[in-house]
């Protein structure tokens, strides 16, 4: 759906927001960039694309040891398998959890993601917090998400700055036996599969 | 560049949980502009250096003031205007008609939605590395010192440091370079793992590290 149909301002547009509406407009009255083309992206990526992706990706991996190791040795064609790939998904690594070692990813640069798998990234991943605390005071970073590990878990934060996206592949809970491959996903949130929390058997996925 | 979109360690920032933080964006203007974005890119209406560049070279203070997806905005318009796709002032001119209540114009091309989405689909792979490349994992590597003064991949924070490289990713041609418009050979590009005592010194955190892919030509032997 496009802007100026069907949808309500409940209050005046910002500066910011009236020059993106400008800049469509513009783009659209020339005909150099198709409303539908714009729509599509938007819906792509509200609809199709986004970390139920990746929580299936991560579900398998639990569930099936060959996949797992294929996932852990070659990302891409691994996540191919569950029908997942494209842009920002180019050239992808998972890092596994363990009960030693912790993962978490972090762009400083910017905001690389792995779209195809988590769709587009949540405002603190893109805020300036996370860029600067990240990779500089990873255990307090987690503190504030709720996450506390032992001082004998190595953290290993992912600076993903360059051309390789990177999935973290969760420890599968306690409590979990005998769950299907959609239970499982259920379970798998966004933030699990960035670092920045663990799943648990008792709480419904937030996306 | 050293600007200030190169954040990593920085202090002052404030908490990185608040609230609405876990939305992808606030106003449906956002992805919008995401969008316009990508279709700038496909279509082939901006100029270089990308997206990316662009941004970096933000007014420092515009750029933290700015939300996410407002710099986005700002860099498809300069890109649009780099190339002449767009002239100045037209943006403000419809900014004007918009504001005096003109209904947005649409424009229906199903075939551009469908490049569009299609270039979204479509894997851009690394190339293979070289064999063997110049480094090989175990070994220990120290990033340069240096200041470039355009894009760059190389955070300021690892300039100088040691760290042993655990992987080589791939080959691809430098983006220091290759974003404003230079035909280069692609070079390795390695992991590269930093202990947080190399990086930062001593903390009251328990050591973590912290691994980045880096180009062949940010490093030199340590």
């Amino acid at each position: 759906m496009s802007e100026g149909h069907g949808h309500h301002h409940p209050r005046p547009a910002s500066a910011v927001e009236l020059r993106a509406r400008a800049l469509e407009a513009l783009l659209a009255e020339r005909g150099l960039v198709s409303t539908d083309a714009i729509d599509a992206v938007v819906e792509l990526y509200e609809n199709d694309v986004g970390p139920q992706n990746g929580a299936k990706v991560v579900a398998r991996a639990w569930l099936d040891e060959a996949y797992r190791e294929r996932l852990l040795e070659d990302a891409v064609p691994a996540i191919a398998e569950l029908g997942f790939g494209g842009a920002e998904g180019d050239n992808m690594v998972v890092v596994a959890n363990t009960p030693t070692v912790h993962h978490m990813v972090v762009c400083t640069l910017c905001s690389c993601y792995p779209w195809p798998v988590l769709g587009l990234p949540p405002i603190w991943y893109k805020s300036p917090p996370y860029r600067a605390r990240a990779v500089s005071e990873p255990r307090a970073v987690l503190r504030e998400f709720g996450l506390e590990l032992g001082d004998d878990v190595e953290i290993r934060v992912w600076d993903s700055s360059a051309e390789v996206r990177y999935l973290v592949l969760p420890m599968r809970p306690q409590g979990t036996d005998g769950w299907s491959e959609d239970e499982l996903a259920a379970i798998v949130t966004r933030d699990c599969m960035i670092g920045t929390a663990a799943p648990t058997a008792n709480q419904p996925a937030i996306r | 560049m050293d600007g200030v979109h190169d954040m990593g360690g920085m202090h002052g920032f404030g908490a990185v949980v608040e609230t609405g933080g876990e939305l992808a964006y606030h106003e449906r203007w956002e992805p919008r502009v995401f969008a316009i974005s990508c279709v700038v890119g496909v279509e082939g209406l901006g100029a270089g250096p990308g997206g990316r560049a662009v941004r970096e070279e933000m007014d420092p203070a515009r750029y933290l003031a700015a939300s996410y997806y407002e710099r986005w905005l700002y860099s498809a318009e300069q890109r649009l205007l780099g190339k002449g796709t767009i002239a100045p002032g037209e943006v403000e001119a419809m900014m004007e008609r918009l504001g005096a209540g003109e209904a947005m114009p649409g424009h229906h091309d199903a075939a551009m939605a469908e490049r569009v989405l299609e270039n979204l689909r479509t894997r851009m792979a690394m190339d293979p590395p070289p064999e063997p490349a110049r480094f090989a994992p175990g070994q220990r590597v120290r990033v340069k010192r240096m200041h470039p003064p355009g894009h760059t991949r190389c955070p300021r924070y690892v300039r100088g440091a040691v760290g042993v490289v655990e992987a080589v990713r791939g080959a691809d041609r430098l983006p220091d370079r290759v974003v404003y418009g230079e035909n280069l050979d692609p070079e390795p590009v390695y992991s590269v793992a930093f202990s947080s005592q190399e990086l930062w010194g001593p903390g009251d955190e328990p050591a973590w590290r912290v691994s980045l892919d880096l180009w062949d030509s940010y490093l030199e032997r340590a």
